[in-house]
């Protein structure tokens, strides 16, 4: 659909800051197209913050986000995103259908009613989640894995080349994990790219083609071997190595 | 005659002055109504707040300004002006304050706009003689003295919110819902939050006229967030804050001519009368709903305890009233929880009894896991035997899978508690097919070895082979398996918990 070897997302010497504080430090890294990626990292350690730069919705002090090639203001709406829990303000008022909408916003100019397409689109979003006879609920009286299934509908309705989501499996349930990570397995067999952030390790390598470390700086790009390497961890995760050797090596220890 | 006819004009102009009022009240507590729907959703009601107080500094210059330079006394459109500027000033310096220094957002705000308001005190305090009007009336506002000039300044102020809003709602919804995705559309987030900041300080200008100073951003917040407790949609919630809007500055301006009292505050008044209202009965949060939803609760601890009373009992329809009797707990709370647990298809009821379904077998098979655990932990930590039981049962409801996987790997993965009962596995994870640690399983099991951990690597064993967990030696805890050529592997804990197996049939 795109050029063979351009990358779906490009990053170069990217800085973010918080004040006098820099999330992101000169990250430079190449995504190539319909692959599944992980981000991980500690907490604290600026996933969330890269995620937001990608989406334009932070400005860098330095450096810039190519989508497909394309600067980011060129790419609107190319990109969708599935927020941190969080990240929303679950007493909003908003029904499941309407969030599922959001995903069409981009295509519908400002002077215009969403049409009947619109919400076929958003609806058929809700079925392949599941999520349809929800539709008129509020957003915030779904369960955890409820809401997470309604922010991919919205991502699967907005039709974007890319995905971007922030810690999708934080606090769902076996069940919901196992569904959304057969939606994923599928979207990317439909040749689209996924950007997920991920805090557990020791799923991390079956999940994922390939990890991105960071904190503060990009640590390792590559395939899961290479960058759930001991050494590399430890320096990431610092005093908490012990931990991460344990899940690494399927939890489990001496009391 | 001439007395006929001054009646009648003094009857005109009391009337022409009730209705101005209305409009003005009307239409103005609409807007502050919409307006407020953003400002709650997006928390910004201190800042409402700070704008009002700056108003009075900006009212005051703008009032001197052009006194000086051309004359004018009172000029309404300077005054506006005035406090537009001042309004917007101090949103600058509040973000200015808290970006360049260490002093955070709420801080900043209460710095800025007491200095604001304070200054225009000041201001007015010392040209004083030059100054003509009441300044009071900015403070607790003066409905009955709003002029034809006013309620101009006030039409064109709601016809400028209301278009933006309507033109606006998708990318007002969207930016105030997840302003991450806005951005990534392409929607002008920080553009759209000056419209909104400078939307605000026209109706909190407006509203200023209505109720003051210090109680227009109960006109704005109070509505609004009364239409919050009882909406599903934004577009619904901005219809019925502009209604809450209207109803409480009706109620309260007639309540304010009945009693003769200041309108500003029998104004803010209702509206908080209407919003305790409305809490009170609100479907979802309202008092009332939540009173009946607890008096509807079962505890968890006593479904539990139903569960695993049922679970030992052994029949297969347990009555009603042996269990009564075992729980100690009333009739009707029983009958409760059993339709709790129908309801989550843990138990069928019938008139005579209940009967635990295989969910609930399962449900129940995990508490007694927890439970026993708990007894083992217990004892490990030298809690006195005639105790364990009765702790332990307080202790069985603190069963999350991750508290129980912690004390099950803690104490090296027992096979029976203290009182010598077996404890039973993990029946959500030893499922035929499922991938499970060796530690977990018991003897008898068959199973594939998948996956040799990094503990596990230097076992004589490889992946695809088929094997049998043997019976568990003690001191210290080892795990055997058994081959199909009769050999016997022997694991340690951490080699147990490393390899993992696939369970057949
Ligand atoms: N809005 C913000 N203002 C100031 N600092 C922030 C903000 N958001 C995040 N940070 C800081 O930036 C760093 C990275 O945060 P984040 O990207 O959320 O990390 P992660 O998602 O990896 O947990 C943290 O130190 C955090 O405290
Ligand atoms: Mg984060």
């Amino acid at each position: 659909m795109n050029g063979t070897n351009v990358p779906a997302i490009e990053i170069e010497h990217l800085t973010v800051s918080y004040g006098q504080v820099a999330a992101l430090l000169d990250i430079s890294v190449a995504i190539g197209a319909g692959q599944l990626v992980g981000i991980i990292g500690p907490n604290g350690s600026g996933k969330s913050t890269l995620v937001k730069a990608i989406l334009g919705f932070l400005r860098p002090d330095l450096g810039r986000v190519r989508i497909f090639g394309q600067p980011l203001e060129r790419a609107a709406g190319r990109v969708a995103y599935v927020p941190q829990r969080g990240a929303v303000d679950w007493d909003f008022p908003v029904t499941v259908r309407e969030v599922a909408l959001m995903g069409r916003y981009g295509r519908i100019p400002w002077w215009r009613e969403p049409s009947a397409d619109d919400y076929r689109a958003a609806d058929e979003a809700l079925e392949t989640v599941r999520m349809a006879e929800y539709r008129d609920r509020r957003i915030g009286q779904l369960s955890g894995g409820q809401q997470q299934r309604v922010f991919m509908a919205r991502a699967m309705a907005q039709g974007a080349e890319i995905l971007l989501l922030d810690e999708p499996f934080a606090g769902v349930d076996a069940a919901t994990e196992r569904a959304i990570l057969e939606v994923l397995s599928r979207m990317r067999a439909a040749g689209r790219t996924l950007v997920v952030v991920h805090h557990d390790l020791a799923t991390a390598a079956e999940y994922f083609d390939n990890l991105l470390l960071i904190k503060q700086r990009l640590y390792a790009y590559g395939p899961p071997p290479a960058v759930l390497d001991q050494e590399l961890l430890a320096e990431v995760y610092e005093g908490r190595l012990r931990v991460f050797s344990r899940l690494l090596a399927g939890r489990g220890e001496e009391p | 005659m001439s007395d006929w006819w001054e009646a009648a004009a003094a009857w005109h102009a009391t009337h022409a002055h009730v209705a101005r009022a209305l409009l003005a009240g009307s239409l103005v507590s609409i807007v502050c109504g919409v307006m407020g729907c953003f400002i709650v959703l997006r928390r910004m009601a201190f800042l409402g707040d700070a704008l009002a107080h700056a108003m009075l500094a900006g009212v005051v210059i703008g009032y001197l300004l052009m006194k000086w330079l051309f004359g004018l006394e009172a000029h309404a459109p300077a005054m506006l002006v005035g406090a537009l500027i001042a309004g917007l000033a101090t949103v600058g310096l509040v973000g200015l304050v808290s970006r360049q220094s260490r002093v955070k957002e709420d801080a900043a705000i209460g710095i800025m706009y007491t200095g604001i308001f304070a200054l225009g005190g000041l201001i007015a305090s010392l040209f004083s003689h030059y100054i003509h009007i009441d300044l009071l009336h900015f403070v607790t506002g003066n409905l009955l003295a709003v002029e034809l000039a006013d309620l101009w300044m006030m039409a064109a102020v709601a016809a400028v919110v209301l278009a933006a809003v309507i033109l606006g709602f998708r990318s007002l919804q969207l930016t105030s819902f997840d302003p991450v995705m806005a951005a990534s559309l392409g929607v002008p987030v920080a553009a759209l939050d000056y419209v909104l900041t400078t939307c605000t300080s026209l109706v909190v200008v407006s509203g200023v006229h209505i109720v003051g100073v210090i109680l227009v951003v109960g006109l704005l917040i109070t509505p609004a967030a009364t239409a919050l407790l009882i909406c599903r949609r934004l577009s619904a919630m901005l219809w019925a804050a502009a209604l809450f809007g209207l109803t409480s500055f009706l109620f309260g301006y007639a309540v304010s001519e009945w009693l003769n009292v200041a309108p500003g505050s029998a104004i803010v008044v209702a509206g908080t009368l209407q919003f305790a209202a409305v809490w009170a009965v609100a479907p979802e949060h309202g008092l009332a709903a939540r009173w009946l939803a607890r008096r509807r609760a079962v505890p968890q601890t006593i479904r539990e305890d139903i569960l695993g009373c049922m679970h030992r009992d052994g029949r297969e329809w347990v009555p009603w009233k042996s269990l009564t009797e075992r729980l100690e707990c009333g009739a009707t709370m029983l009958r409760r929880a059993g339709e709790a647990l129908a309801a989550g298809h843990w138990v069928e009821c019938s008139r005579e009894g209940l009967r635990l379904t295989d969910l609930g077998r399962d449900e129940a098979l995990r508490l007694r896991r927890a439970h026993r655990l708990w007894e083992t932990y217990l004892e490990r930590l030298g809690t006195p035997v005639s105790d364990l039981h009765r702790r332990a049962d307080q202790l069985e409801h603190v069963n999350d899978e991750r508290a129980v996987d912690y004390l099950d790997d803690k104490l090296g993965h027992p096979l029976v508690d203290p009182h010598g009962a077996e404890i039973p596995v993990d029946g959500k994870r030893i499922v035929a097919g499922a991938l499970v640690r060796v530690s977990l399983l018991r003897e008898g099991h068959q199973a594939i070895v998948r996956q040799l951990g990094p503990a596990a690597a230097t076992l004589a064993l490889s992946v695809g082979q088929p094997i049998r967990v043997g019976p568990r030696r003690p001191d210290p805890i080892t795990w055997t398996i058994d081959l199909a050529d009769g050999s016997v592997v022997a694991l340690d804990h951490r080699q147990a918990d490393d390899l993992l197996v696939e369970l057949r049939d």
